[in-house]
This record gives structure tokens, C-alpha cells and sequence, in this order.
């Protein structure tokens, strides 16, 4: 009982982050249909600022995300603008772009950073927060764990409530309707992209105070978040939170019932067992024209 | 070729670049070693350690042999790939190397040594723990380390305390996993309790596991069995959960000054196999040798990874000049004077069976206490003695 | 291209290449490596363009391929060239289970084979009776002796990746030119192979699915037994996805030679120029090229070497 409810606890936890981690890469496929490969790598890159700025200067790591945002949002923008400079068969060569962006931020953070692994040396993220005497967590999850349901829940609220999310809206929804409509589809786009960077900053940061980071791991976060963002169907927020909270406590519960090894086996079947009986996600509308 | 020319031309640049001195004269022999190491991809960091260390062997050689000889190195990085491993010895062995030393992971050194013997190149390496590589029947394959030498200091150390269950925690990788069946074979038979739980690299938390092992299996002991992220996961989350244990103990890449600087209050009483203490005071005119030679190319401390680099080619490097000066500069004239190598160096004796095995090779145990390192197993190597029970959290 | 230019190539991969290179190891032995990548990207664009199926999980069938075909020689003393065709047929076996994902669409199915591929791997790692798990398979047997011709060495392995792509492409191009290639093709001639206008009939899908995955599987085969190693990570690896893909992609993966001619030139200029260029890291160049080239000419690479190469080789006939 006791191993069971601590299982659901860190899966719940590792849920939110793998939300943020996710959400990114969600919204830009929502507006653009354009997959970002790179997206786990923009993740890794703010962590190994945060890397960076922590070990010169000894502050701690989450006032790193500021001087983070700049440089990821940057280079966010940057691939925005390199997508959709594509003429055509957008959907495809944006593959290989992002692909492409992706071996050149790992293999410059190889060339920087050395392949050494890093996690933060503040251990005020390491320390214990024992909740109903059982349930043990370290502080920097919870934290990535808040972080995570505060930024999905500001998005939400964003896309729905303010002038430009409704723009992403409805341009992901149907972007020449949004074109006769007055919006300048284009506009809408960046904005995601830019907004993607903000998200991916976060997680990255997150990542760093809850993990240790080392170059190779960029591309299985892209594909992690690649998982939940198909699992929560097209674009959907509340979809990203619940896709990822059922990853994390699946996983969770196979180690705790099985063996950690085959976590992976079970989030993969769980998710094909899903997509199986909800062809479009858990939160996607009717696949149709 | 414009190709060809363009390569060798670059690979000697490669060479001057990578610190390796050109101090012979006309009439002295160049010898020049090839490489493989991974550089790039999931191996990198072991990869570039070892490579460090092979540097540093090619720095002493060309100092031991000034005036007479010359070594040169020639690197290729194989990007932790099969394929592109063997690419890189092939293309080495076009441009004339003696030897090859390097290589890590024994599904990258099983087929690049495959290409070398087809080449008729003898291959050194510590990179590669598996059983199967010593037995094909090469003429010229010779690694300095075993996987028996690991195991038999994680099991004398868990003798010597005298617990009697054990809780192994180890990766699903070729060399982790081997490690794990041999320690829970021999343990089991010691008579002790054994409860083994894998998991997948991949893996983002390990609370669960340890949860697991503290409520389920509650062992007196810890055993992990991975690579140094893993080995952070796995203590933080012990740390968090503190199980009612006596001792943490790891295998390879954990007593490492590296882990002792970066991971301080994460490491407070964990054990690793080690061959020397940190921070170690290279004294003996062997070990000054050594570390001279790393310092005047590298920063930082070196670890077991660039001592096992600088052994195998330093003792390479030795039996091409004694099999050149015999006329035998060939793969039999090689591997008859490596075959004959018997000395005490940085990591221990080093001598090679049939197979090219050592069976020479142990691992010593080593505890980190306060940001250092003392050997606290065997008793004939130790420089300090453990805290035990003691973990990070108590 | 036409069936000229086809030919001329198709003989200077087996005269001119073994001629010139026959006794450098290195040199050949890269090329058969970018023919390894060239055989999994067509069976991708197979299933690409035929089957409008984009996948993400071709590693999959590379995998069950070589895990097959090593286990039916080492362990049943099957001959190497018979198991070679059975790798592809294990392959195809395997892909039944991934019928039901065939009723899903452009992301959706491409990340569900992705979601096999990696359930696979992960049976495999698990599955150590069979597979010797995380510990891997070493030793796995070189590609024999055979009328007198030694298949183990560089030279002879390239011969028999170069006898395995070129079946495939001729393979695809007979696809192709039957009825159903050609209306398939009209359907998406000027859409995305994601996004054809009505559904083709499940059970093409199906047959698409299956050729692409015996082809794979053969080439992942093939690859056991000329690198002799295998392990669930190798395998299953991503790369084996990924780097067809963009190869594909890169040659033009909408014609019968731009994956060939895609996989060649990424595989041989990162590693014999980029390489030494930038020692470490230089897939960073790799990368940049990638980007530079999609942004500069989306088509792909194949309609700049084309017309090249058809200028070159027309003058030479004249």
C-alpha cells in the first residue's frame, strides 16, 4: 500500500514535468503541423545554461531563467524562421530541419560543455519533503512539479482569454478560415514558437534541479514529449497534463510491481492501446478533412 | 584518391593538434599507434577519458625513447558505433599503424578487433569486459583489465563486512548486467540474500526502486551496478528515502575525484573500485611519470580511465620497440613481447595469458570520506579504513 | 531518371566501384555501410510513397530482422543466405502486429510503429534466453563462402548489400508501374504522402507494410552478419529510423534513386570530409548542411546531382 501510493506520488510528480517538457512541442505541432525534432534538444540547451550560469557565478539555478529565455526563445524563433521558410512539403522537411538543428545543438553542447554530467550544486533542491509521513519527494520535484500545472494552466488560460492565444487558436484549427478572418496566420505562428521557447526554458531549467544532464539525452526527451503530444491529440492542453500524468504513474507502477526496466514497456503499450481505441488522442477532435 | 591524400593529410594535423610530440631524428623509427575511441555519442565521456590517458602513454613513450624512437597517434572518433569503429581501424590500418590501442564497449571493440586481426594488427584495450572477446583465437587481442577483477572486490569488500542480504541494483547494459548476474552468482553461493531489480538507462526516478528496497527487500547492503548519472539518480534518491542500510557500494566510475568534487554530499561514505586513492599523491617514480606527463597536456585529475589508457599503450609502446629491435615488427613479433610483459604498473600487475587476458588484474575498493578517497579494501592496499555502517545520510 | 542512366549506374556500383576500390577495406567498407542506410530508406519511401504511411519505427524491423537472422544461424545452424531472406520474413511477420495502426493517421501511425519499435527493443532486452539480452550477441556468423567467392570479406559483403538494394529498387519500380502504383501515385502525385485524398484499400496498405518490412528486415539481416554483433540498443537504435529517413528525404523521396543517392552522399561526405574536418562533433556539420539544404532547395538533393549528372553523362555519350 505504502509502495503503491509512494509509486503514484512520483509518478504524479513526473507527470507535471513531463508535461512541461511536452507542452512546447504540442502547441508548435497544433499551430504549424511542423514536428519539432529539436525540441528535446531546446529543452537540454536552457538546462546547460542554467548549468552555466550556476557555476560561474554560484547563484542559484532558477535565476538562470531569464538569460535561459533569451537565448532559447532566440533560438526558438530562429527555427521558426527557418521552417517556414520552406517551400514546400512543409510537413516533411521541417523533419529533417529540425533534425538537423537538433545534431548541431547536441553536438555543440558536446564541443562546450565537454560529455561530462552535470546537476545542480544548490541543495536546496535535493532536500527531502516528506508528505503524510509517506510520501517522499525531493524539494526541486515538487517545484518542477508546480512549475509544470502553473505554466500548462497560464497557457490554457492564455489561448483561451487573450487576443493572441485565440489567434494560435483558431489558426490551428483552420488556418484559412483564420486568414479570412483577418489574422495574419504567420503572426499566430511565431507566437507559438516564441511561446514554445518560453516553455522549453522552463523545462530545461527543471531539469537541470531535478536530473543530471549530459549531451545524449536531448533526443529522448523529444521523443517522450513527441509520445504525450500524440497521446493528448492535436494541440490539446488538458490532453498534454493528462497524457503525461498517465505516463508518469504507469511508469511508477510497473517498477514498483515489476521491474524498472520495463517502465518504458508499459508506457509504449499503454500509449498504442490508447491511440488503438482514440485514433486522434485522448483529446483530439474526429481526424477528418 | 584526392580523398586519401586530403585524410592523411588531415589525420597528421590531427596528431600535431592532439599534443603528440615529433622529436626523432632521421634516422630514428616512427611508430605510429592507432586509435578508435568514441569522442561522440553515448560513450563519449568514458571515450574521451580514455582517449586522454592513451595521450598521456604516447607523451611518456616519446620522452622514454628520445634521440632513438618516435610515437605517433592517430585518432579516430567512432561516435560509440560498431560500423564506424570499423571503418576507423580499416582506414588506420591503410595508413601503416603498428598497433591499436583504445576502444570502448564490448560490442564496439568485438567487431573493430575482428577488422584488426583480419588486418594483422594486434589491438589493446581495457574498454571491454566480455568474456567472449578473449576466446576467438586472436593472436593479437590483449586487455589489461577483467570483469572478474571488478567482481572480486565488490564481493570481498561485502564479504569482509559480513552482511548478510543484498540488494542489487543494476543497468540493462552488456557490461552492467554481466557484472550483476556474476556478483549475485557468487553471493548467492556465499549463502547471502540477494534481490536483484533492473532498470533501463532511460529512467527519470528511482524512489520507486529504492522504495522498493527499503520496504520489500530491506537488505543490510546496496549494491549498484551502472554508470555515473545513474549512480546520482540512485543515492539522491536513497538519500531522500534513506533506507535502513550499512553501506552503498558501486562498481567503475564512481570513487572518481570527478564524482567526489561535483557530487560532495551525495557520495559521503559510497564505495567504488578504485586503484588508487583521492586525491592521490602520485609519489613512486612510476606514478610521477605518469601524472607529469597527463599534467603537462590535461587539466583536472586523472581517473582509472586515463590510468588504464596510459598502461596499455605505454606497455604497447614497449613491446614494439623490443620486437623492432629484434627485426619483428609484425603482428607475432608484437604479440610474442606483449605476452612477455610482467610489471607492477599504475593499475596493478599486468601480465597476459594465452588469451591475452590478465589474470593479474584486480580492482581495489575505495570509500569516499570528507571529499576524499582512501583504499579501504584489501587490507594490503588499504590507505585508510572504512565507516561502516555509514552512508550519505547517516 | 531513365532506365540509361539507371543501367550506367547501376554498372559503375559493380564494375568501376570494386575496380577502383576493391582492395581499399576502408573506403568500401563505408560505402557498403551507406548502402545499409540506402536499403532502409527505400523501403521507408516505399511505404512512404505507395502506402502513404509515413513511419517513425523502421528500426523496428531492422531489428526483428537481425535478431532473426542471427538466431536461425547460431542457434540452428541455418545457412547465412537463407537466413538473410528469413530476417526479412521475420520482419514481416512481425509487422501483423502492427496492423491495427493502420487505420491511424500521419502522425498518429508514424509514432505508433515508433511506439512498437521501441516495445520490441525492449522484449528483446528482456527476452535473454533467446537474444542473450542486454549482454548482446557476439560472434554471429560473417557472410560465407559461395561458388568459390569469399562473402566475408569488405568486398564481398558490398557485393551482396549492392545485390539486396538493387533488388529492392527494381522491386519498387515493378510496384510502382502496376495498376495500383500508378494510381496510387496520380492520387498523391501533388499532396503529401501524410495526406492523400481518400483512403487506399486497407488491404494495399497491408501489402505496402509487408514489403517495406521484409525489406528492412533483410537489410537489418544482412548488417548482423557483416558487422557480427548485436545488441537490443544497436538494434532497435533510433539511427536506423531517423537516418534513412532523412536521407530519403534529402535524395527526394518521391522518386526510386533519390533515397539510394540520398544515403550515399550523407553517409560518405559526414564521414570522409566532415569527419575530417572537425574530428569530434562533426555531425555538427552534418546538421547545418541539413538545414542549409532544406532551406535553400526543398525538393531535395536529387534534382541538383540529377541534372548533373545527366549533363555529365550526356556529354560523355556525345
Amino acid at each position: 500500500m505504502e509502495l503503491t501510493a509512494q509509486a503514484i506520488f512520483t509518478g504524479v510528480l513526473m507527470g507535471g514535468f513531463y508535461g512541461l517538457v511536452a507542452v512546447g512541442l504540442s502547441l508548435v505541432f497544433g499551430t504549424m503541423k511542423v514536428i519539432n525534432l529539436a525540441h528535446g534538444e531546446l529543452v537540454l540547451l536552457a538546462a546547460y545554461i542554467a548549468y552555466a550560469v550556476e557555476s560561474q557565478t554560484g547563484i542559484n539555478p532558477l535565476l538562470a531563467l531569464p538569460i535561459a529565455m533569451v537565448i532559447v526563445v532566440g533560438v526558438s524563433l530562429l527555427t521558426f524562421y527557418l521552417t517556414n521558410g520552406i517551400a514546400k512539403d512543409k510537413e516533411l522537411n521541417s523533419l529533417i530541419l529540425t533534425f538537423g538543428l537538433g545534431i548541431v545543438l547536441t553536438n555543440g553542447l558536446l564541443m562546450v560543455f565537454s560529455a561530462d554530467i552535470y546537476s545542480t550544486q544548490t541543495a536546496w533542491f535535493m532536500e527531502g519533503v516528506v508528505v503524510a509521513d509517506t510520501l517522499f519527494s525531493m524539494r526541486g520535484e515538487i517545484v518542477a512539479f508546480v512549475v509544470g500545472i502553473c505554466a500548462l494552466g497560464a497557457l490554457y488560460w492564455w489561448l483561451n482569454h487573450t487576443w493572441h492565444g485565440r489567434a494560435i487558436r483558431s489558426v490551428s484549427s483552420n488556418r484559412e478560415a483564420a486568414k479570412l478572418m483577418g489574422m495574419n496566420p504567420t503572426k499566430a505562428e511565431l507566437w507559438s514558437w516564441g511561446v514554445a521557447g518560453v516553455l522549453a526554458t522552463l523545462a530545461g531549467v527543471m531539469l537541470y534541479v531535478i536530473s543530471v544532464i549530459h549531451p545524449p539525452i536531448g533526443h529522448g526527451l523529444t521523443i517522450k514529449a513527441f509520445i504525450i503530444t500524440v497521446l493528448a491529440g492535436m494541440g490539446s492542453i488538458p490532453g498534454v497534463l493528462i497524457g503525461a500524468l498517465m505516463i508518469g504513474v504507469i511508469e511508477g507502477l510497473t517498477t514498483t510491481f515489476f521491474q524498472s526496466s520495463l517502465a518504458g514497456l508499459s508506457s509504449m503499450t499503454l500509449f498504442l492501446l490508447v491511440l488503438l481505441i482514440m485514433p486522434s488522442g485522448l483529446f483530439g477532435k474526429k481526424a477528418g478533412h | 584518391m584526392k580523398f586519401l591524400n586530403l585524410s592523411g593529410f588531415i589525420g597528421c594535423a590531427l596528431g600535431v593538434a592532439l599534443g603528440v610530440g615529433f622529436s626523432g631524428t632521421a634516422h630514428s623509427a616512427n611508430f605510429i599507434i592507432g586509435e578508435h575511441t568514441p569522442l561522440s555519442g553515448k560513450l563519449a565521456r568514458v571515450g574521451t577519458g580514455s582517449h586522454r590517458g592513451i595521450v598521456t602513454g604516447i607523451k611518456v613513450l616519446n620522452d622514454m625513447y628520445k634521440g632513438k624512437h618516435t610515437f605517433e597517434l592517430k585518432t579516430i572518433d567512432d561516435e560509440s558505433s560498431p560500423a564506424k569503429a570499423v571503418s576507423a581501424v580499416e582506414k588506420l590500418a591503410s595508413e601503416h599503424v603498428v598497433a591499436f590501442s583504445g576502444g570502448y564497449a564490448s560490442g564496439v571493440i568485438g567487431p573493430a578487433s575482428e577488422a584488426a586481426n583480419k588486418a594483422h594488427i594486434p589491438y589493446i584495450t581495457f574498454g571491454g569486459v566480455a568474456t567472449a572477446l578473449s576466446q576467438r583465437g586472436h593472436e593479437g587481442f590483449f586487455r589489461i583489465n577483467s570483469a572478474a577483477g571488478y567482481g572480486k572486490a565488490v564481493i570481498g569488500l561485502v564479504e569482509e563486512m559480513g552482511v548478510k542480504s543484498i540488494s542489487v541494483v543494476y543497468s540493462n547494459k552488456e557490461a552492467t548486467l554481466k557484472m550483476a548476474k556474476y556478483v549475485e552468482k557468487k553471493l548467492t553461493e556465499d549463502g547471502l540474500k540477494i534481490s536483484m531489480h533492473e532498470y533501463d538507462s532511460h529512467v527519470q526516478d528511482y524512489k520507486s526502486i529504492v522504495n522498493k528496497i527499503k520496504l520489500r527487500d530491506r537488505p543490510e547492503a546496496i549494491v549498484m551496478i551502472g554508470y555515473e548519472s545513474e549512480y546520482v539518480g540512485i543515492l539522491r534518491a536513497a538519500k531522500l528515502l534513506k533506507p535502513n542500510v550499512k553501506a552503498m557500494i558501486g562498481v567503475w566510475s564512481l570513487a572518481t575525484g570527478k564524482m567526489a568534487k561535483e557530487f560532495p554530499d551525495l557520495m559521503e561514505n559510497v564505495y567504488g573500485t578504485a586503484m588508487l586513492p583521492f586525491p592521490v599523491t602520485f609519489t613512486s617514480p612510476k606514478q610521477k611519470l605518469f601524472y607529469d606527463a597527463f599534467k603537462s597536456n590535461f587539466e583536472g585529475e586523472p581517473s582509472y580511465l586515463e590510468q588504464f589508457g596510459y598502461v596499455q599503450t605505454r606497455l604497447l609502446g614497449e613491446a614494439i620497440v623490443r620486437a623492432n629491435d629484434k627485426g619483428q615488427l609484425n603482428l607475432k613479433g608484437i604479440s610474442d613481447e606483449l605476452r612477455k610483459t610482467d610489471e607492477e604498473t599504475i593499475s596493478g600487475r599486468v601480465r597476459f595469458d594465452e588469451h591475452g587476458d590478465n589474470p593479474e588484474f584486480v580492482q581495489r575498493v575505495g570509500q569516499h570520506q570528507k571529499g576524499k578517497i582512501p583504499l579501504v579494501w584489501p587490507a594490503s592496499a588499504k590507505t585508510g579504513e572504512k565507516v561502516f555502517p555509514g552512508t550519505p545520510w547517516n | 531518371m531513365n532506365i540509361k542512366v539507371f543501367l550506367l549506374a547501376l554498372a559503375f556500383m559493380y564494375l568501376g566501384v570494386p575496380l577502383l576500390l576493391g582492395d581499399n577495406n576502408y573506403l568500401i567498407g563505408m560505402i557498403a555501410s551507406a548502402l545499409i542506410v540506402a536499403g532502409i530508406a527505400v523501403a521507408w519511401a516505399l511505404l512512404g510513397n505507395l502506402g502513404g504511411m509515413v513511419s517513425f519505427g523502421h528500426a523496428a524491423f531492422f531489428g526483428v530482422g537481425a535478431y532473426t537472422s542471427a538466431i536461425l544461424t547460431m542457434d540452428y545452424g541455418v545457412p547465412v543466405f537463407v537466413a538473410l531472406v528469413l530476417g526479412g520474413i521475420g520482419a514481416s511477420l512481425s509487422s501483423i502486429f502492427m496492423m491495427p495502426a493502420l487505420r491511424l493517421r500521419g502522425p498518429y501511425f508514424a509514432l505508433a510503429i515508433l511506439a512498437y519499435a521501441e516495445i520490441f527493443k525492449i522484449l528483446a532486452t528482456e527476452a535473454t534466453g533467446l537474444t542473450g539480452g542486454g549482454g548482446g550477441l557476439l560472434s554471429i556468423p560473417s557472410l560465407p563462402v559461395f561458388a568459390g567467392i569469399d562473402f566475408g570479406t569488405k568486398l564481398g559483403g558490398y557485393i551482396v548489400i549492392l545485390n539486396i538494394v538493387t533488388l529492392m529498387v527494381i522491386t519498387y519500380f515493378f510496384i510502382r508501374r502496376s495498376s495500383y502504383g500508378l494510381a496510387l501515385k496520380a492520387m498523391h502525385d501533388s499532396e503529401l504522402a501524410t495526406r492523400i485524398v481518400g483512403v487506399p484499400a486497407t488491404y494495399l496498405k497491408i501489402v505496402m507494410l509487408v514489403v517495406s518490412a521484409f525489406m528492412t528486415g533483410a537489410v537489418g539481416a544482412f548488417n548482423a552478419h557483416y558487422i557480427n554483433f548485436l545488441e537490443p540498443d544497436y538494434a532497435f537504435s533510433g539511427t536506423w529510423t531517423v537516418f534513412p529517413i532523412v536521407a530519403a528525404i534529402f535524395g527526394g523521396y518521391r522518386t526510386l534513386s533519390g533515397p539510394v543517392i540520398g544515403a550515399l552522399f550523407i553517409y560518405l561526405i559526414d564521414q570522409l570530409v566532415f569527419k575530417n574536418l572537425l574530428p569530434q562533433g562533426h555531425q555538427l556539420i552534418l546538421g547545418v548542411m541539413l538545414t542549409g539544404m532544406i532551406v535553400l532547395s526543398p525538393s531535395g538533393l536529387l534534382p541538383i546531382i540529377t541534372n548533373l549528372f545527366t549533363r555529365t553523362r550526356g556529354k560523355q555519350h556525345a
